[in-house]
């Protein structure tokens, strides 16, 4: 286990060297510079090539990533051009609130997605089946944003029941929780369809496995046989999904927390984007990147715990 | 398209009653104030952004106010003030019971610091040049201030209501250097500065002390605890967070929706008829093309300002049928009927009597030169809704023009060069010789002269109507400017943008101000009623 855990943290490394080149490379060819927006819109031509200089803009693309990538190991992603603070120093006021939407998302969509894919599969073909898939692929369906802009219209803005303006509080707050469900049924609301469907399809093939019918066989209430002996053995290639929806999850927070001004790492890449601060928005990429590559190998060595066949193969 | 679609679901929302009971509402005692954009500092003699002003404006004060009709002055710091027959010398009577925010009291020499902290060039304030000739600035003594030109400046009083002459605490400057209006803020305003968390938001507590507000209020003193400056960039969410009381203030409305929310009964709205924030075109006059007078006239009586107003700004804007806003102070209602208004097959008399004549493609040639030009400006949806109308007004009569629209932080660069033939643009002013000065003096070329426009005549008739010491001869001298660059169709003038803002049940006395696209200015009379 330890040595498949290891082969998965090494071929991360190649992946995120990957990423953090591209993230480079995008930064290079927009066009916008820097040195200027720093320099302000009057600045003439010699203070923003001092500026250049003192950015490291003047030198060779392999030199400038480079530079980028030592600095980065050192844990410093620069400075914002914005309000001079540390790029790490922002980002780390940020993490908190985005770990905690994608937590409050996957504590409710998950295990209804589970749920719904159980019972439409049990009762296959029936009514409630055909309802619940119906359900589940418009869910699945509709963009983050236009979900959001529903739950602020009706629940926020006609019925006037919760906050729709950001984060309101700490969670262990009543007006933390009251802030984060929208923002939450938003983002998980995209995530049931995909885990329900993927659930229902693992549990009809389990339910016609030999284990089931011996499980049957010995008198066992369908309770047990289903929960214990048919679902758990459908779980795996739904964890699977589960984790790679998750690492998509973080392009729906971007969207999500812009619709909601909630103030995570999705809209710090926004607004670093749309400010033109380089150094912020690379520190955003970072990080986005390494939750998905983090997300991505933690599914993997999930898969490996849950069948033991893989981490022989 | 999905923003547009967005914005008319939630256009759509307004329209529907809301019911009494606010169960999400703001903080009591707190003024929630919506924005779509953050600033990048709050240094007012560095930013020059709407978005620092909002906020400059609330933490510190200037030595004189600006009333609601845009064209009074009123006492700010100063209670009052002399010129001197020569015009040079203004001398200002300051307050004493001024203190900064955190306790000290202001003196002359503040405003001296601050002042001479805007022009210097080390600062490198784009608008130094509002501070005007300066020849010397002095404190005479504890509580008076001479401020001396070399040249009389009949437009000075305007520019110092501007909150790039916000007069700021010196210590804290020298503290914070280059953090000052980043990581921390000492004015003499109706709130202070107590955090900012870039794009989200930025928290001002009351001044406890404050009572010298401009006399324009009914009210000296804050009236609100706190004001939370909250950055919340979805149209759609400010629309549905204003009329449900989650946030409080706003005057960032998307123009599809003003109508719907004038009717909604929980909201207050308040428009400022005299708002001067004008969009235009203009023309690099010794390019190709548009170096021909009867080309230029063309466009602007091509041009269905109307319809632009209507498809751009959903009608909630004033077709530019002049250079300038009427209600300006020094506007001249003849060179306003000098502009051409929309009439296309004017247009294509007028080319057609120049030598333009349609070629294979429909576009009209002249001595073997294609009617085309191109035009630079900033990547704004509203700019690239009324420039494709233009181009389409203007494939009409047989001109083609090509757009190229930039990101704002290449974009200003880009337009200080000469690779263009014209450009859009949109900007404030605060009155005839404000705006004109500006962009026509050809000591301001490439920019913001970016027309090229060189005129001996017109130059001289602004030096006129700066230096004047009389108001009549002022008044003749830029009226006769308006008329000589309207003659000469350097412009097409485009619309003239509304100001509203909007506030939520709970909170009297928002009233629209505008100076400089600020919606709030200070803020006085906002009080909360629950």
């Amino acid at each position: 286990m330890l040595r498949h855990a290891v082969q998965r943290l090494a071929m991360a490394v190649p992946v995120m060297f990957g990423v953090l080149l591209v993230g480079f490379l995008l930064m290079q060819v927009v066009p916008t510079d820097p040195a200027t927006v720093r320099a302000g819109p009057t600045a003439t031509p010699d203070v923003i090539a001092a500026i250049r200089a003192d950015l490291g803009l003047d030198r060779p693309l392999y030199e400038q990533f480079g530079l980028y990538l030592w600095r980065l190991l050192q844990g410093d992603l620069g400075v914002s051009i914005i309000n001079n603070v540390p790029v790490t120093q922002e980002l780390g006021a940020t993490i908190g609130p985005t770990l905690e939407l994608m937590v409050a998302s996957l504590f409710w969509s998950i295990p209804l997605g589970i749920a719904l894919g159980t019972i439409a599969a049990y009762w296959r073909g029936s009514l409630l089946d055909r309802a619940i898939t119906a359900l589940t692929v418009a869910g699945g369906s509709i963009p983050v944003f236009f979900l959001g802009l529903v739950l602020i219209w009706y629940v926020g803005f006609k019925w006037q029941l919760l906050p729709f303006t950001g984060r309101t509080g700490p969670l262990w707050t009543w007006e933390g929780v009251q802030g984060i469900i929208l923002p939450a049924l938003t983002l998980g609301g995209v995530f049931v369809g995909p885990v329900a469907r993927m659930t229902r399809t693992a549990v009809l093939d389990v339910l016609g496995a030999d284990h089931v019918r011996t499980a049957r066989a010995k008198g066992l209430t369908e309770r047990r046989v289903v929960t214990r002996h048919g679902l758990r053995n459908a779980l795996i290639p739904v964890v699977t999904l589960i984790g790679l929806q998750i690492g998509f999850l973080l392009g729906g927070a971007v969207v999500t927390e812009t619709v909601f001004s909630w103030p995570g790492v999705g809209r710090l890449a926004v607004g670093a984007i749309l400010s033109s601060d380089f150094p912020m928005a690379q520190g955003t990429i970072i990080v986005l990147s390494m939750g998905f590559i983090v997300i991505n190998l933690c599914v993997d060595l999930l898969y490996a715990a849950l069948d033991p066949r893989i981490r022989h193969a | 398209m999905r923003k547009i679609l967005g914005t008319a679901l939630l256009a759509a929302a307004v329209a529907m009653p809301v019911a009494d009971a606010l169960a999400q509402a703001a903080p009591r005692n707190t003024l929630v104030v919506m924005r779509e954009i953050d600033a990048e500092s709050y240094d007012p003699h560095r930013s020059t952004a709407r978005g620092a002003g909002e906020v400059v404006y609330m933490m510190s004060d200037t030595l004189v106010s600006l009333d609601w009709d845009m064209r009074t002055v009123r006492p700010g710091l100063a209670e009052r003030w002399e010129v001197s027959p020569d015009g040079k010398t203004y001398t200002f009577h300051l307050r004493r019971d001024v203190t900064f925010c955190d306790g000290r009291p202001m003196t002359a020499d503040d405003v001296v610091y601050s002042i001479q902290r805007w022009v210097d060039p080390a600062t490198r304030s784009p608008v130094r040049w509002r501070a005007g000739p300066i020849k010397e600035i002095r404190a005479r003594d504890a509580h008076t201030v001479e401020y001396e030109l070399t040249e009389p400046f009949g437009e000075l009083l305007y520019q110092l209501t501007l909150f790039f002459a916000s007069v700021i605490d010196k210590n804290t400057v020298e503290r914070l250097g280059q953090n000052f209006g980043v990581q921390g803020f000492n004015g003499t305003g109706p709130y202070c500065w107590a955090s900012w968390t870039p794009r989200q938001e930025l928290v001002l507590t009351r001044h406890p002390t404050y009572s010298w507000g401009p006399p324009i209020y009914q009210n000296p003193r804050p009236q609100v605890e706190r004001v939370i400056w909250r950055v919340i960039p979805e149209a759609n969410t400010r629309l549905a967070a204003i009329q449900t009381g989650q946030a409080d203030v706003t005057q960032y409305i998307p123009e599809i929706a003003v109508n719907q929310l004038r009717a909604v009964p929980t909201v207050r709205m308040s428009q400022q008829p005299n708002y001067f924030w004008d969009h235009f075109m203009g023309f690099k006059v010794d390019k190709p093309v548009v170096n021909d007078p009867a080309v230029r006239r063309a466009i602007n009586l091509a041009v269905n300002r109307n319809a632009i107003v209507q498809a751009t700004w959903f009608g909630q804007a004033q077709p530019a049928d002049a250079y300038l806003n009427p209600n300006v102070t020094g506007f001249d209602p003849e060179a306003g009927r000098m502009v051409p208004q929309y009439n296309p097959d004017e247009a294509r008399r007028v080319l057609d009597a120049a030598g333009w004549t349609p070629g294979a493609d429909g576009i009209r040639v002249k001595n073997g030169e294609r009617a085309s030009f191109l035009v630079y400006g900033l990547q704004t949806a509203v700019a690239r809704r009324y420039l494709e109308a233009i181009q389409a007004d203007l494939r009409r009569v047989g001109i083609d023009m090509r757009v190229q629209l930039w990101d704002a932080t290449v974009g200003w660069g880009r337009l200080a060069t000469q690779e263009f033939d014209a450009f859009v643009m949109s900007y404030p002013y605060i009155s005839a010789t404000d705006g004109f000065a500006l962009y026509f003096d050809s000591r301001n070329r490439p920019t913001p002269n970016r027309m090229n426009w060189n005129d001996p005549e017109t130059d001289a008739l602004l030096q006129r109507a700066k230096t004047a010491l009389s108001e009549a001869d002022r008044l003749a001298a830029i009226q006769a400017a308006q008329r000589r660059i309207a003659s000469n169709y350097v412009w097409l003038p485009i619309a003239r943008e509304g100001l509203w803002v909007a506030a939520a049940q709970r909170v009297e006395g928002a009233r629209a101000h505008g100076i400089y696209g600020v919606g709030l200015y200070k803020g006085l009379d906002i009080r909360l009623t629950r």
